[in-house]
């Protein structure tokens, strides 16, 4: 029977990066066209290339052949398909599409005929598809027809979906086809791999129309037969030779993405020079410049295995284009650190893009090197925030504006975006469709959505509600826009529009590749990332406050530093200052660098699910012996006491231990990442296992080895990164542990960044003793500074004031009254007002009532004539309860009493303890306490508990809501600022919990600190 | 005083309240959106003195289903703050009633003036300078140191009218000619005011039963006097009366703009399509307002639910061609049809669609010759064969 069927190559298809019209993806499209045993499949989305990367690896792995395209509307109506043939033609069309786009606003296009010239010269195929319109002739078709440039390489579609009457359609088309001298071919305007995406397909028209899907009418397509079809149906619609037609259009298709590899930029090399001598030439002086006292041998081993690798697999472009953007950053002080598997080589630490020593890790430099994997080395550089857009700007200056482009991120629905736009489609009310979004808050996951609809006062049975959900499922997760990466730099050769289009920002004068980093790294494209990370410009800071200049002066492993880690003494240290981290700390009791690397990578969901985290700390402990299965196994897990907890030694035990190639075990990594979303784990289950066994494993230790795999998911955290993570931590914490002062002052000069908000960090500095002095007009400068070991904070701790006004102020000095700072600065009645509120004008005008009464009296212009200050009233000065709520609302902190302590006696009368007395209480009592909420936090473990961290004028509390009093008093949870707690006590040697039973609001004593007619609660965060 | 109403009543419950209140005091104002001020001082002697006033409007209001808040004061401004405020005395008002821009009242706040009284104890050129002078402004004419000038509430434009028929009438067609002088009347109000209705109620008033109230409804604003006649003449020659008419009464409200265009010496182009408007009317009025109606094509893939009935007179929306043959009689439910009962002769046209109303569509279409030799339209469904239409 197969022999019968027609040979067919669709070449007209539409994923949902056509977004609000395709209903599949992009890999379900491929992995049904090959199934379906279809020659060829032509992706085309509309005007854009957003899903090619995603369909070229899917085909790639099914054999499948697929066509790159596009779909265009041209102004005037006429609808055609542009096809690739060869690398050229795929550029021109790809510069088409920019054009189209960049001309347009963000998520529109516009193309005239006459724009076709961008591809006239190449050999790009060209289906037009005529509307079902009877009269004339439309006159594109005309002049195309007659066009030399076109001959031969444009047909017209006939494109049969079982319409009101398709055989006077295909007559009318041939007629068409006659009249003007073209080819008729078969196509499918595809728009979904299956039929029953039907119904979806109506919801996202009707979310593109905006209205419900009840009022679309004929708006939507009449039936589902725009999916990829089985053959069998083609051959009963198509005459054979229109469906041979697209096999032979295919066979002139002969361009693979695989073809852009290589592309790289070239100025990175001085003539005479190849890139393998210049990469030498740049490590050798490294070398010298790390050791001066010559290259320990083992080192000088790994440099000749990388350069010999890179070499062999042409990567020198990457290391020379991050080497490049490295030194720039060091000749401006911007201080950075890379990061990833290629990042801690030994040439990496050689050019100065790491500063982890080589000879300090065991490296796994397989990770970028497998011969069998067509993936690019990963170097993700991280700069201080405040500065990484010179950084930026330095390589668009250098590559040019057109060789140079941020890659995309795709912005999916998630549930909450779905259930609101199919809610509005399927006709629920506004109010409902807000009420079940609104209950959809950050730790829900799909299969929550059929409670929260009943939670919303919907049906779960109705039909409407049933539909929400089915369809909710499905689009979750679909591409909805594409939004600027946060750093992700590709460099191509030639114009990047050439290599993929680019189309405009939602922010003016912004643009942005249609291909998300994962699409750049699966084809091999060179990509640098140049990421920012606050805790960089936060160190930079503070190691000039210490007098010192780069990271490498701060004294290697000093005891005192691992001493203050040890009792989790790390609030606004790097990396281990979250709860989970702090109640790690204690039981893991780092004491050494590599200690830390483990602490950074083992606090996450992956080692956690996997069940690594207790086996590791018992062994440490010393509570289960270490022991090993083999031999092979001891020299992966020996570091880490025989548990896996990287992934790289994931990776390695299924190369010793199961016979996997470093090829396979990468491809075992990336399903790592995306079994949770698509399964697809089982082949390497049976082959792992099966591997183990046959190397004389027993199989409860296979077994145990795939679990962790699976615990792994998308989250096991790389050795390399944490190891680049780990330098930071040590610098961080040695600041922190000798200078807190300067801790705090730099911490709060790179505001926002980390865990903890300016008030817990100034909390915590003055427990250990720093003195905070307040923000004062007549001394602080813009940034917080250092008097003589006390923090002065500065004016851009004022709420509001612009940095320029503040810069005015610290210039202006010296003052001896308000209308005198009003007139020298030249503020504003606003930025007057502004600094009133801090309280920074104290000194001038007294009490913080008599400031705002001098400020709102300024000009709202500064004049030359400031008039004379007037009669001042006779104000009384402002109670303690509305000076810290002042403070709170204008500098996010106050330096007078905690607020929790005005409250103390109401607390005591309620029975709610303080922290301090927590802390007394033995394991398994019953207490009850309250305070302000720091922070609620859901860890991405799937257990559902959530951490809430309460303060008070005596410390913290840590409080664990398990999931059943979470679901129970959610409204408590999410919105007590003052939270009342009662539970048992948890002890674990010096990692103190309070497991919550029941929580209480007691918001409304905070209201009543301002005074008895406060206009409204404020935010003690 | 302030009440409480229903928010989409907003304004007209406002009106309502006024137009009650004018019995008491014709020095009413607005106060949108839900209060309003009367100067009662002159009244006052009238109703008794304050305290029986405000037991009268209390219940009064009540009665028209309104709760307020009633406080009186020297001035407008300050009744309504005190009102606003709940009753207290103006000294201790907070300050957030006087209506002060959020930046305002937050200047306010940090300045620690929490109330009326300190406010208005600040010096008054430091909160001129701070304030402007509105704030001054409205403070001095709540403490009646300057005049505050305020627009009067006037009842909403109503046409009603009665008239005492000289003698008892017993046929309901008989009232005509007394109506037409009320419709003339009706007119010339209408023209007075550049305006016309869009429907007006004859009410027959009889000795010792409940008026027959006959509600006339027109396709398009009017205002003339003989179209109204005609159409009331429809109305009145099918009404039979239970008791002989005393009295008429013409009401008509809901006025809208009509401008000029008195009658026209010719009749012209747009006048034809005023006949056709005025048959479908006396169509209706003859035949009930249900069982005159127009038909529009509507955008819709199931052929039983792409067409609408619209009222008669309402423009189709731009007219849509139908999507492939259609039958013109479609049956109001498809009939089964056996498998030999006819043959195929064009299709299939599938449609699949409807899946979000409950009743989803899932045929493929054809047009069949069927036993009878007429053309059929006829589809597939999952459960089998129907005759959906007849073409000839």
């Amino acid at each position: 029977m197969l022999s019968v069927l027609p040979q067919y190559a669709e070449l007209h298809c539409l994923s949902n990066f056509t977004f609000l019209r395709g209903a599949s993806h992009p890999e379900e499209l491929v992995a049904r066209a090959s199934a379906l045993g279809y020659s060829a499949l032509a992706l085309t989305d509309e005007c854009s290339f957003a899903g090619i990367v995603r369909a070229h690896v899917e085909a790639k792995a099914r054999g499948l052949k697929l066509i790159h395209g596009t779909e265009l509307r041209l102004d005037g109506g006429m609808k055609i398909v542009l096809l690739a043939t060869d690398r050229r033609s795929y550029g021109a069309i790809s510069a088409l599409v920019t054009a189209a786009r960049r001309r347009s606003r963000k998520g529109t296009y516009s193309l005239s005929p006459e724009d076709l010239d961008r591809v006239r010269e190449s050999e790009a195929l060209l289906l037009a598809v005529p509307e079902e319109k009877k009269g004339s002739v439309p006159i594109f078709l005309r002049k195309i027809g007659t066009d030399p440039n076109f001959a031969g390489r444009t047909w017209i579609a006939a494109e049969l979906h079982s319409g009101p009457n398709d055989r006077a359609r295909l007559n009318e088309l041939r007629e068409l086809a006659a009249l003007c001298g073209l080819p008729l071919v078969a196509a499918g305007d595809v728009h979904m791999h299956v039929r029953s995406r039907r119904r979806l397909q109506d919801a996202l028209t009707a979310i593109r129309l905006g209205k419900p899907v009840a009022e679309c009418g004929r708006a939507l397509y009449p039936n589902g037969e725009r999916h990829l079809r089985l053959r069998t149906r083609l051959a009963q619609l198509y005459p054979p030779a229109l469906l041979a037609e697209t096999v032979a259009i295919a066979e002139r298709c002969n361009f693979s993405l695989d073809e852009l590899r290589y592309e790289y930029p070239q100025e990175l090399v001085p003539t005479g020079e190849t890139p393998s001598s210049w990469l030498r030439k740049l490590t050798e002086a490294g070398l010298c410049r790390r050791f001066s006292g010559g290259t320990p041998p083992a080192v000088r081993d790994l440099v000749e295995h990388e350069l010999r690798l890179i070499a062999e697999l042409r990567y020198e472009a990457f290391f020379l284009t991050v080497h490049d953007v490295v030194s720039f950053a060091r000749s401006r002080d911007i201080l950075c650190q890379g990061r990833g598997s290629a990042a801690n080589s030994a040439v990496c630490y050689a050019l100065g893009i790491t500063e982890v020593d080589p000879g300090r890790m065991s490296m796994l430099f397989e990770r970028f090197v497998s011969k069998e994997r067509d993936e690019p080395p990963d170097i993700d550089v991280d700069f201080e925030h405040q500065r990484r857009e010179e950084v930026i700007q330095y390589v668009y200056e250098k590559y040019g504006r057109d060789r140079a482009a941020l890659a995309a991120t795709v912005i999916c629905y998630r549930p909450r975006s779905a259930v609101r736009d199919l809610g509005k489609a399927l006709g629920l009310s506004l109010q409902q469709v807000e009420r079940v979004s609104k209950l959809l808050s950050w730790w829900d996951e799909k299969s929550a959505l059929q409670e929260r609809a009943r939670e919303a006062g919907l049906d779960p049975h109705s039909l409407q509600v049933r539909q929400l959900l089915a369809l909710g499922q499905t689009l979750a997760g679909f591409p909805r826009h594409l939004s600027q990466h946060v750093g992700g730099f590709v460099i191509s050769r030639g114009p990047v529009a050439e290599l993929v289009p680019i189309e405009n920002a939602a922010m003016r004068g912004r643009t942005v590749i249609q291909w998300d980093k994962d699409d750049l790294e699966a084809l091999g494209l060179l990509k640098v990332d140049v990421l920012a990370l606050g805790m960089l410009s936060a160190i930079r800071r503070a190691l000039h406050f210490c007098g010192m200049k780069a990271m490498d002066e701060v004294p290697v492993e000093d005891p005192a530093v691992y001493e203050m880690i040890q009792h989790a003494d790390t609030v606004g240290v790097f990396q281990i200052e979250s709860r989970a981290q702090m109640s790690m700390l204690p039981r893991l009791k780092p004491e050494n660098y590599y200690d830390l690397v483990i602490e950074v990578a083992i606090v996450r969901p992956g080692p956690i699910q996997g069940g690594m985290v207790h086996p590791y700390l018992r062994r440490r402990q010393g509570i289960e012996p270490v022991t090993y299965p083999s031999a092979e196994v001891e020299r992966v897990l020996k570091r880490t006491l025989g548990v896996p907890i990287f992934q790289e030694q994931v990776m390695q035990l299924a190369i010793v231990a199961a016979g996997f190639s470093p090829g396979e075990a990468d491809a075992l990594r990336r399903s790592m990442a995306a079994w949770k979303k698509k399964g697809g784990l089982e082949p390497f289950e049976e082959r792992l296992i099966r591997g183990m066994l046959e190397r004389g494993y027993r199989r409860e230790f296979a077994e145990s080895i795939y679990r962790q795999i699976l615990g792994f998911g998308e989250y096991g955290f790389p050795e390399s990164h944490s190891a680049s993570f780990a330098l930071l931590v040590y610098v961080s914490a040695w600041i922190k542990r000798h200078r807190p002062d300067a801790f705090l002052a730099a911490l709060l000069n790179s505001q926002p960044m980390g865990f903890y908000a300016p008030a817990q960090l100034v909390q915590d500095a003055r427990r250990h003793d720093v003195e905070v002095r307040p923000a004062d007009v007549c001394v602080s400068g813009w940034d917080c500074t250092l008097e003589n070991r006390a923090v002065r904070l500065g004016l851009r701790m004022v709420g509001g004031l612009p940095e320029a006004a503040g810069q005015r102020i610290a210039a202006a000095r010296p003052f001896r009254s308000v209308a005198e700072l009003a007139r020298r600065a030249m503020l504003n009645r606003k930025d007057l007002r502004c600094l009133a509120a801090a309280g920074a004008l104290a000194q001038l005008a007294g009490h913080r009532r008599l400031a705002h009464w001098l400020a709102s009296g300024a000009e709202s212009r500064p004049a030359l004539n400031v008039p004379v200050e007037g009669a001042i009233p006779e104000l009384a000065a402002p109670s303690e309860g509305e000076e810290i709520v002042a403070d709170y609302a204008s500098l996010g902190l106050t330096l007078g009493r905690h607020p929790v302590a005005l409250l103390r006696a109401r607390l005591d009368r309620l029975g709610l303890a303080s922290a301090a007395n927590l802390r007394k209480r033995s394991h398994g009592s019953i207490v009850r306490a309250a305070g302000l909420v720091t922070c609620r936090q859901r860890p991405d473990t799937a257990s559902g508990v959530i951490f809430v961290t309460l303060e008070d004028e005596t410390g913290t509390v840590n409080v664990v809501v398990w999931t059943n009093v979470a679901e129970r008093q959610r409204r408590e949870l999410l919105t007590a600022q003052l939270l009342g707690v009662e539970g048992r006590i948890e002890r674990d040697g010096e990692v103190v919990h309070l497991v919550a039973r029941r929580l209480s609001d007691h918001s409304q004593l905070l209201a009543r600190l301002a005074g008895p007619l406060a206009a409204r609660s404020r935010d003690f965060r | 005083m302030r009440g409480h109403a229903p928010p989409e009543a907003g304004r007209q419950a406002l009106a309502a309240v006024a137009t009650w209140l004018g019995q008491f005091t014709p020095r009413l104002t607005l106060e949108p959106p839900d209060a309003m001020a009367a100067e009662v001082q002159g009244s006052l002697r009238l109703f008794g003195g304050i305290g029986r006033l405000k037991t009268r409007l209390r219940t009064g209001l009540a009665e028209l289903g309104f709760e307020a808040s009633l406080a009186f004061a020297a001035t407008a401004r300050a009744a309504l703050w005190r009102a606003a405020g709940g009753g207290s005395p103006l000294e201790e008002l907070p300050v957030e009633i006087t209506g002060l821009e959020p930046d305002a009242l937050d200047l306010l706040h940090g300045l620690g003036i929490r109330t009326m009284g300190e406010l208005m104890r600040l010096p008054r050129d430091g909160v001129t300078l701070r304030f402007g002078r509105g704030l001054l402004a409205e403070l001095d004419r709540a403490l009646g140191k300057i005049p505050e000038p305020r627009l009067f509430f006037v009842p909403p434009a109503r046409f009603a009218a009665r008239l005492e028929l000289p003698a008892p009438v017993t046929q309901a067609d008989g009232v005509l000619f007394a109506a037409r002088r009320l419709l003339v009347q009706l007119e010339g109000f209408l023209a007075a005011r550049q305006a016309g209705i869009r429907g007006f109620t004859l009410a027959m008033m009889h000795d010792r039963a409940l008026p027959t109230p006959v509600a006339v409804s027109l396709a398009a604003p009017s205002r003339e006097a003989a179209h109204f006649l005609l159409l009331a003449r429809e109305r009145l020659q099918k009404i039979t009366l239970a008791a002989p008419v005393e009295a008429i009464r013409l009401e008509a409200d809901d006025l809208e703009p009509l401008p000029g265009a008195t009658a026209p010496l010719f009749r012209d182009a747009r006048a034809a399509g005023e006949d056709w408007t005025r048959l479908v009317e006396r169509l209706a009025a003859r035949l009930g307002g249900g069982a005159v109606h127009g038909l529009a094509v509507h955008s819709e893939h199931r052929p039983e639910l792409a067409w609408r009935s619209t009222a008669p007179g309402v423009k189709a929306p731009a007219a849509l061609a139908p999507p492939g043959p259609r039958p013109l009689w479609l049956l109001e439910t498809p009939r089964r049809l056996g498998e030999g009962d006819f043959a195929l002769l064009a299709g299939p046209e599938r449609i699949e669609s409807g899946w979000w109303d409950g009743s989803e569509a899932r045929r493929d279409y054809y047009i069949a010759r069927s036993g009878d030799g007429s053309l059929a339209w006829v589809y597939r469904a999952a459960d089998g064969w129907y005759q959906h239409g007849i073409f000839a």
